[in-house]
């Protein structure tokens, strides 16, 4: 630790400010409160401030985001160019946990290479709090729970009339030797340790459960009253998601210039309290409710967070409490009201919201967003509103697909959208059918054999064809649920010997909706195949040899022994409740029941948090479920 | 062949129309994408034979009626341009009154002003003020007081791609708060920014002002949970509803005010 005077301080934030290298931003005066933002001098730095409004997610992930540069005419994108390095001065405890937390998010699974740029072109500067906003409750939360160790470069406790300063990496302690410091005398350290624990006293509010215990109130009162009487004063106007820095959801679009050519897809901060966050393309809204929105914010920090990340998505920064214009979005008072309905008080259960330090070492190997170009290789129309297409990567290389994964199909200038992979794994091109619904999936089908269009993915777990080797397969499908189905079917057929008998039930709204007419007489034809197809409504004089009614009424059909079984369903939301309850009384065991789900998608890697039913991030986790892992989660199926 | 644009106004301010002269630069990537045949208010000429017609103002006299009947005859596409002819514009108040009685309150002191006595001088008989799209059909309505000339530059693009139109439906709250504003609210104001659609930028919180709900509201507004907001914060019955139908009186009148 180091001790430096404050006119040296001064001196030094200046002396970086004047390096042309960096861009210093820090912690300034708006009006009474206090923002983030570029400091001119050192005499801007308010270190003495509460909380800011908008946390410094901001650097890392900005409100509004260029995520590439694209040119139509020439297929071509590029990515956004390196920022100046910045250094980020005053940065509390309670924010370099949420960054923390971030970093732990951002590089799951698939490492956001634009969030890791900008994260490790960035030193952190944090400083003690010198005093408490009215909301915060950071203290609850590390209450007799020890010293978290925290990712920062440099970390400054006021003492008065000198500050300590502690390098937390190497680039920090070579930033501090352009100071002028002295090293710090035991009693020194002893008094940056006292204001720590001041600090952290300070900003306690009576919280009654502890962090870690959130998983379990929240798991138990799910369903509880007080939700919907918070929700009802709710203006779902999204500003508790948009201030917390532990909210990270956002939305991708695509800016055209008016040269109709060039522009940038970005992306900008979006939140799970906003009505259309959930919308997709035929106007459904899977949580539309404002209890169902409002409920999900508090179980993604208290619940599903925890379960997916390891940490609970709440630091007690208080933003999202002192933001909400009625009031309701404080977690303390949420909390402690859950609490009281329920009589639980559960102690020493602090802290379970901070993550290991992050490593900034990981390496992104591809570009997380830039797709690849594929040609359009082949189309065929299928019906009125659906479309075969034969793609192939520019690249040459085969997709690498599983049966049941998707793509994201992009177009610039007008967007993505996740496509079921409809062909069997092997060859150098694969197959998609697109209905077409809005903006991407018209352009699409505007598109001529030759044309280019952008392919990321694969994405998503497949269908376990291992797991499911020497069983008998009952497939499913409803509607559009036959195309990633076919995937499959058609694997199955090329792999006969590997499985049992076959059945395969399709039904759709009426003849015209009938997709793959030839391949379906082929199956029909099969030898150890049983096909089955039905239509809802048929109207008269119309050509169609199947049966008439729901897809139940085909179910009926087929015998088969259920224990033996795999049931592979897929097709529109409603009708997974009705084709699951009959499985289930026919005697198959839940385990042996695998759906593919649909929601809302924009990133296709685990980010965006668009696909989410409740805690379950369908475009990582699924879209293929076995429905005794899925089937809990109130979301799935309602 | 690039379509063919042409620029009406009815009653309103032609603060709309300035928002697109103030396009500047941009106006040459406009006029390279489409041909404004008419524009009172940048240029003399003007034609009748246009694909794309824009609409400024608010529908307020019997004689409006036909004229925008006969454009939308004329033109494929429609759009209206900013809260005059979206909404009926803050004109609308005057809905609370009958005609005869604006009349006199406006023009009663000024000379002359027995011309504008009863109907039979069509450019001051007066209808109850109406949106353009509760006269005619509406292919996009640029929303606000006055419009955004990127949001025209942004809608333009999408029509002429075919795209939905980059109109969001979530509150003004969104867009305050990535401006990392002070809310008004705690500032003691009253603010519209819960229940108005975004698109705008919230350019009126982020200078210090109030929201005024310029752009209509969001699809489905929060309106009761919004109206304990201003009572808790001490606002008077009279004055939420003055607030509120300060420019969406319209909304007030489709759900049977009058
Ligand atoms: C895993 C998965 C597989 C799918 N497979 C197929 C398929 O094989 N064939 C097919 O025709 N359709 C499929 N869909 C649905 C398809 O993604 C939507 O119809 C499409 O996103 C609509 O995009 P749009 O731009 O045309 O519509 P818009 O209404 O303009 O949608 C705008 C954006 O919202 C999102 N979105 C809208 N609707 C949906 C939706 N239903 N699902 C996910 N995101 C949506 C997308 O990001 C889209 O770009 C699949 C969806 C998922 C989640
Ligand atoms: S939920 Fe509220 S208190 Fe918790 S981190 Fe987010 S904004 Fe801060
Ligand atoms: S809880 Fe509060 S801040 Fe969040 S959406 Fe509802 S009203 Fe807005
Ligand atoms: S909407 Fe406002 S700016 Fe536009 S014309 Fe009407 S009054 Fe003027
Ligand atoms: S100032 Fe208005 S728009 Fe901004 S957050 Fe407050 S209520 Fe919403
Ligand atoms: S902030 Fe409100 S009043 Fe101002 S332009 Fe936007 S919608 Fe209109
Ligand atoms: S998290 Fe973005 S689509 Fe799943």
């Amino acid at each position: 630790m180091k001790i430096i005077s404050k006119q040296d301080f001064d001196a030094f934030i200046n002396a970086l400010i004047q390096d042309e290298s960096l861009d210093v931003e820090g912690v300034k005066a708006k009006g009474d409160k206090f923002v983030f933002g570029p400091l001119d001098t050192a005499t801007e730095l308010r270190l003495d401030y509460d909380v800011t409004i908008l946390p410094p997610k901001k650097y890392f992930l900005p409100q509004y985001e260029t995520m590439m540069h694209f040119d139509i005419s020439t297929g071509k994108a590029t990515a956004p160019a390196m920022d100046t390095k910045k250094v980020i001065v005053g940065v509390h405890p309670y924010d370099l946990i949420a960054i923390q937390q971030m970093d732990k998010y951002f590089f799951d699974t698939n490492v956001d290479d634009i969030y890791l740029q900008k994260r490790k072109n960035s030193l952190l500067i944090g400083v003690m709090p010198a005093k408490a906003s009215e909301k915060a409750f950071y203290g609850d939360l590390m209450k007799n729970a020890g010293t978290p160790e925290l990712h920062f470069d440099l970390m400054v406790t006021d003492l008065g009339v000198l500050y300590a300063v502690l390098p937390g990496t190497p680039e920090g302690a070579q930033l501090l030797s352009r100071a002028t410091s002295r090293d710090a005398q035991p009693q020194e350290i002893e008094a940056a340790k006292n204001k720590r624990q001041e600090a952290i006293d300070r900003a306690t509010r009576g919280l009654k459960v502890g962090p870690k215990a959130w998983h379990s109130l929240l798991s138990n009162n799910y369903m509880s009253s007080i939700w919907k009487e918070m929700a009802d004063q709710c203006l779902a106007c999204g500003s508790c998601t948009l201030v917390c820095p532990t909210c990270f959801c956002y939305d991708v679009n695509d800016e055209v210039g008016l040269d109709l050519n060039t522009g940038v897809r970005t992306r900008t901060w979006d939140g799970c309290l906003l009505r259309d966050f959930t919308k997709v393309a035929p106007g459904e809204i899977f949580r539309e409710d404002i209890v169902e929105r409002y409920r999900h914010r508090i179980n993604r920090k208290g619940k599903y967070l925890p379960e997916s990340m390891g940490f609970v998505a709440c630091v007690g920064c208080g933003r999202c409490s002192s933001q909400c214009v009625p009031d309701i979005a404080d977690p303390v008072n949420l909390i402690n009201k859950l609490a009281e309905a329920t009589m639980d008080t559960i102690p020493d259960t602090n802290m379970g919201h901070v993550p290991e330090k992050s490593d900034l070492g990981i390496i992104a190997s591809d570009s997380l967003y830039i797709p690849r170009t594929a040609t359009i290789r082949r189309m065929m129309k299928l019906t009125k509103t659906e479309t075969f297409f034969e793609i192939g990567l520019d690249d040459g290389q085969p997709l690498g697909h599983v049966p049941g994964q998707f793509v994201e199909v992009s177009i610039y200038g007008v967007g993505e959208a996740p496509i079921s992979v409809s062909s069997p794994p092997g060859g150098n091109t694969f197959q998609l059918i697109v209905r077409n619904v809005g903006d991407l999936t018209n352009k699409l089908h505007s598109l001529s054999e030759g044309d280019k269009i952008g392919i990321r993915g694969p994405f998503g777990t497949g269908f376990d064809t291992e797991g499911m080797r020497g069983k008998n397969i009952l497939f499913i499908g409803g509607g559009l649920g036959i195309v990633p189905m076919r995937s499959l079917i058609k694997y199955v057929l090329n792999n006969r010997a590997d499985y049992g008998k076959v059945m395969i039930l399709y039904g759709c709204k009426d003849p015209s909706e009938l997709l793959f007419k030839d391949e379906i007489s082929q199956w029909e034809n099969t030898p150890g195949v049983e096909m089955h197809r039905t239509v809802d409504t048929c109207a008269e004089g119309e050509n169609w040899d199947g049966q008439v009614g729901v897809i139940t009424t085909i179910m009926p059909m087929v015998t088969f022994d259920p224990l033996n079984t795999i049931a592979v369903v897929v097709g529109p939301p409603i009708m997974y409740r009705f084709v699951n309850r009959d499985l289930l009384n026919m005697g198959m065991p839940e385990e042996n029941i695998i759906v593919s789900l649909e929601r809302r998608m924009k990133c296709g890697v685990g980010k965006c948090g668009h696909c989410q039913i409740n805690g379950i991030y369908v475009c990582k986790e699924g879209p293929v479920f076995n429905y005794k892992d899925i089937k809990d989660e109130p979301e799935a199926f309602s | 062949m690039k379509p063919k644009v042409a620029f009406f106004d009815f009653a309103s301010c032609e603060g709309c129309q300035l928002q697109v002269v103030n396009l500047e630069e941009a106006i040459l990537d406009v006029l390279a994408l489409v041909d404004i045949v008419s524009f009172r208010e940048a240029m003399k000429e003007h034609s009748d034979d246009y694909d794309i017609a824009i609409i400024e103002g608010s529908i307020a006299r019997p004689i409006d009626i036909d004229r925008i009947k006969k454009i939308r005859e004329q033109a494929s596409i429609l759009i209206t341009i900013g809260a005059c002819a979206h909404l009926g514009g803050v004109q609308r108040l005057g809905n609370q009154w009958d005609a005869e009685a604006n009349k006199v309150e406006v023009y009663e002191r000024h000379p002359g002003s027995e011309i504008t006595k009863g109907d039979s001088n069509p450019y001051f008989a007066q209808i109850k003020h109406r949106a353009v799209s509760e006269i005619v059909k509406v292919d996009a309505a640029i929303p606000g007081c006055p419009i955004d000339s990127n949001e025209f530059g942004k809608v333009l693009v999408a029509l002429l791609t075919g795209k939905k139109l980059p109109i969001p439906d979530y509150p003004v709250c969104v867009e305050c708060k990535k401006n990392e504003n002070i809310c008004v609210f705690e500032t003691g104001g009253f603010c519209m920014g819960p229940v108005a659609r975004a698109g705008c930028g919230a350019p009126c919180p982020t200078h210090g002002g109030e929201c005024e709900a310029c752009r209509g509201y969001v699809d489905h507004p929060h309106t009761q949970a919004h109206g304990e907001v201003l009572k808790k914060y001490g606002l008077s019955p009279d004055d939420i509803m003055t607030k509120r139908t300060m420019y969406n009186y319209r909304d007030f009148e489709d759900k049977g005010g009058d």
